[in-house]
């Protein structure tokens, strides 16, 4: 119960800040922005794709397919400086600002203090994530209609789906998303064991996107192609498996316990660090 | 209440506490004079369990603060020189999320005690609107919050216009008068600390170079500022009265000198006295005295 009444308080903090929702607003006219593109320019191409394909175009043009466009195009790469700028935040903004000393000036342990915080930065990624599927899907409802499945094409995972049953492809893109919320605490969980270093608030979300796209990049250099599986974002990436039409499991089961491992080692090592650190003016 | 047992502790390689220890009562009001960095705060941070000791312990109410820092700060409440709210949010979100980390958050009783550090009215505006004058009073709220048996006061009343020190005096003596409150107040204003604590130590260099009863730190014996010439004349006169020689023209002579008869001494000598005036020797004066003989 008082776990919950902190972590209310830590939400509310996190929330309260107006900052917070710069992110929301961006992502609002991204999605916009995606979303006229793909309507004007990116429909056509992928109509004349799936003619080519055999694959009945009348029935995957759809707000599923669009929103399945704007949620992998927009996450990865603006999402993740989000979820880096408020993790980086989180611990080393407290610190820099003097808030820091009265927490610490409470009868509550660091790892509770910690624990709160992650906590916080978990919800708010996933929540995010949630937010930018639901507004996606919805302003792609707006602009497309209700009709029609849901057409995967990932050359770089090597998936290619076709979902005519919209009930199906609907369920397949949520678990989807919700897949993917978990692969952004990756990041989140990088900003958040930077700030618990005694740096400032903007190199620990700079050194965590820093780390995020060095793997990306290196995940994405030909020669490497077969040491994929050592990524950290490639390993992220693998939510899109849900979309595939026999999910492998195992392969998910396997990725996602690594990137759970991640994130628990990150925050371990951040809670050493911050344990051992001096608060004094 | 509160007994800090030599403690030190290095930064970087170097002793920035070199073996304090001093012991609070319950209910008294006890100051911690030095100068900047002369370890105050490191030895507030210690008690507070945000700085780890090197070695030494410290014990709040019997519970040791190394070994159980909950339990130990449960009975503390803090305020710094320059308490940091999150400004973004209102005095009243400030105090329901701090004081919901020490446990339920009492509504009724929070009110009681922002009225009684006069900040109702505000209460609900953002902090950031704050003078520092109100947010030293929302401090002081979040310290009563839940009720403390000792305060750590960490230079509390810098910073404040002298309406707002003197509020504040007030307020931590009438908590000791009320409720017996116990108070560790660090500071470099002398004039503070003489008008509100017991006792009092002064930290040089991570040492603890005096401790006592502030009324014993005071110095009785008579101080003369005294502007005479030739100075070689004045010089002889004075040291035939045993007298010796502070700072400047500032003379001080053994208890029961008889000011009148080393005045005419002075005449008899040929000195030219242009004035001889009694000074009040302050605080301050024995601190610097204690400090440059420690340094010494």
């Amino acid at each position: 119960m008082m776990f919950l009444r902190q972590l209310k308080g830590e939400l509310h903090k996190l929330f309260a800040r107006k900052r917070t929702y710069i992110g929301y607003v961006v992502f609002l006219v991204f999605e916009a922005l995606l979303l006229t593109l793909w309507v004007q320019v990116g429909r056509d191409q992928f109509e004349a794709l799936a003619k080519r394909n055999f694959v009945p175009v009348e029935l995957l043009s759809s707000s599923l397919t669009a929103t399945y466009w704007i949620m992998g195009f927009s996450m990865f790469l603006l999402g993740s400086i989000y979820f880096a700028l408020v993790s980086g935040d989180i611990v080393a903004k407290e610190t820099e600002d003097g808030n820091m000393r009265m927490v610490l000036a409470r009868p509550v342990s660091r790892l509770r203090i910690l624990i709160l915080k992650y906590c916080a930065v978990i919800i708010y990624t996933i929540t995010f994530v949630i937010f930018v599927g639901v507004t996606g899907y919805s302003m792609s409802l707006l602009a497309m209609g209700s009709e029609g499945g849901l057409f995967i094409w990932n050359p770089d995972m090597y998936i290619l789906a076709i979902y005519p049953d919209r009930e199906e492809a609907f369920w397949r893109l949520f678990v989807g998303a919700c897949f993917m919320g978990l692969s952004m605490c990756v990041v989140s969980s990088l900003g958040f064991f930077f700030s618990c270093l005694k740096i400032k608030p903007a190199a620990a979300s700079v050194m965590a996107l820093s780390v995020f796209f060095i793997d990306f990049v290196l995940q994405n250099i030909p020669f490497l192609v077969n040491y994929k599986d050592v990524f950290i974002t490639y390993r992220m990436a693998n939510w899109v498996y849900v979309l595939q039409e026999n999910i492998p499991w195992d392969r998910i089961v396997e990725s996602y316990s690594i990137l759970m491992g991640l994130n628990v080692s990150l925050f371990i090592l951040g809670w050493m660090a911050f344990q051992a650190r001096d608060f004094k003016t | 209440m509160l007994s800090v047992k030599n403690l030190t502790k290095k930064f970087a390689g170097k002793d920035a506490l070199k073996g304090i220890s001093f012991e609070v009562s319950r209910g008294e009001i006890y100051g911690l004079l030095g100068h900047n960095g002369a370890g105050k705060s490191t030895t507030l941070g210690i008690i507070l369990s945000m700085v780890a000791a090197g070695s030494g312990e410290v014990l709040i109410g019997g519970v040791s603060v190394q070994k159980n820092p909950r339990k130990a700060l449960q009975k503390v409440g803090s305020i710094f020189e320059s308490p940091a709210f999150y400004d973004y949010m209102s005095g009243w979100e400030n105090l329901k999320v701090l004081v919901g980390l020490s446990g339920p958050f009492d509504e009724g009783k929070a009110r009681e005690v922002v009225e009684r550090v006069g900040l109702t009215k505000r209460i609900d505006s953002k902090v950031s609107a704050y003078s520092h004058g109100m947010r030293q009073r929302l401090a002081l709220a979040q310290a009563l919050l839940p009720e403390p048996e000792i305060l750590l006061l960490d230079e509390p009343t810098d910073g404040l216009d002298p309406e707002g020190i003197k509020w504040f005096r007030d307020f931590v003596l009438g908590l000791r008068e009320e409720r017996g409150m116990t108070v560790l107040f660090n500071s470099h204003l002398l004039s503070e600390v003489e008008q509100m604590c017991d006792r009092v130590s002064i930290i040089r260099a991570g040492e603890l170079v005096y401790e006592g009863a502030v009324n014993d730190l005071r110095d009785d014996r008579p101080t003369l500022k005294i502007t005479a010439t030739p100075s070689e004349v004045l010089t002889e006169v004075a040291v035939r009265f045993q007298g010796e020689q502070m700072s400047g023209d500032r003379w001080v002579f053994p208890e029961g000198t008889a000011i009148p008869e080393l005045i005419r001494s002075l005449v008899e000598a040929g000195a030219e006295v242009e004035e001889v005036t009694p000074v009040r020797r302050s605080l301050e004066d024995v601190y610097l005295e204690h400090s440059s003989l420690s340094s010494s």
